[in-house]
């Protein structure tokens, strides 16, 4: 009778033990997971492209502020951020170290090999960063995204390239 | 000198002492065993969780779709705006170009 009761004491130790131990499980996968942070940089550059893509041209015709009488403009790339309404500011951990970058490469459709006007903004850096992962993908360098269009400025068609690259490791990457 | 009657109840409590500790060994055995599987499956739970976490946690625009239940790609929205304004050499490039990038 005393053995049984014994048993009994013991039995139930036991499973407040593993009960403690599977609670344990549940808390460490939830930690694991919630831990790690969404990786939204290729998003983010994604939507600097767009961003980038509708202030450069709009009904498949190109900003007219890009251009003066002689052609390209210098006027408008040199204050591009706020033309485009783009803040590169970031948060007090990266102060110093600018963590975006782009670059638009305009080619006129007559010659797609040659760029005939750049306009390139934030830290160069960063793209040898990125250039790094052509043959693998490194999770805590920096994350690029390039795309293209077409685009018109009255006659001439142009082929508009976009490189956006953004760095913001420490908070997308753990 | 044990008599027979001796001899016999001593024979009975040995194997009784016998019988009831295998059968104690076995019972704990069952426990050591289960609690093993349980920690394993818990092991591999959490592992999972970690590795899920490292995969999934990338998100890409082209993942996202919008609620008109299509992808859309504002760039090649731009493209398609511009084969319409193109005249034939035009769209002859165009067209290269999408081949050469597909």
């Amino acid at each position: 009778m005393i053995n049984k009761k014994g048993g009994g004491k013991l039995m139930a130790m036991y499973w407040f033990v593993i009960l403690m131990i599977v609670a344990g499980g549940i808390f460490a996968m939830v930690y694991s997971f919630y831990q790690h942070p969404y990786d939204v940089r290729e998003l983010e550059a994604e939507m600097m492209i767009n961003q980038i893509a509708d202030c450069l041209s709009s009904k498949g015709e190109l900003n007219l502020e890009l251009f003066n009488e002689e052609g390209f403009s210098e006027e408008f790339p040199e204050n591009f951020l706020e033309n485009c309404h783009l803040n590169f500011e970031v948060e007090e951990v990266w102060e110093g170290e600018p963590q975006y970058y782009f670059r638009i490469d305009f080619y006129n459709a007559i010659n797609l090999e040659n760029s005939v006007f750049e306009i390139s903004k934030g830290n160069s850096n960063l793209v040898a960063d990125w250039n790094i992962q052509e043959e693998k993908e490194y999770k805590r360098t920096a994350k690029g995204v390039e795309d293209s269009f077409f685009s018109f400025n009255g006659e001439d068609m142009y082929l508009i390239k976009i490189l956006t690259i953004i760095k913001k490791t420490e908070k997308n990457v753990k | 000198m044990l008599n027979k009657r001796q001899k016999n109840q001593r024979f009975v409590s040995y194997t009784f002492l016998e019988k009831k500790r295998k059968a104690q060994v076995s019972e704990i055995m069952t426990w050591v065993v289960a609690t093993i599987i349980i920690l394993s499956i818990l092991l591999i739970f959490v592992y999972a969780s970690s590795l899920l976490a490292q995969k999934t946690k990338i998100i890409k625009a082209k993942d996202l779709k919008i609620d008109i239940g299509k992808e859309v790609d504002l760039l090649e929205t731009k493209n398609l705006i511009a084969f319409d304004l193109a005249s034939e050499n035009e769209e002859k490039i165009i067209k290269n170009w999408e081949e050469e990038n597909e």
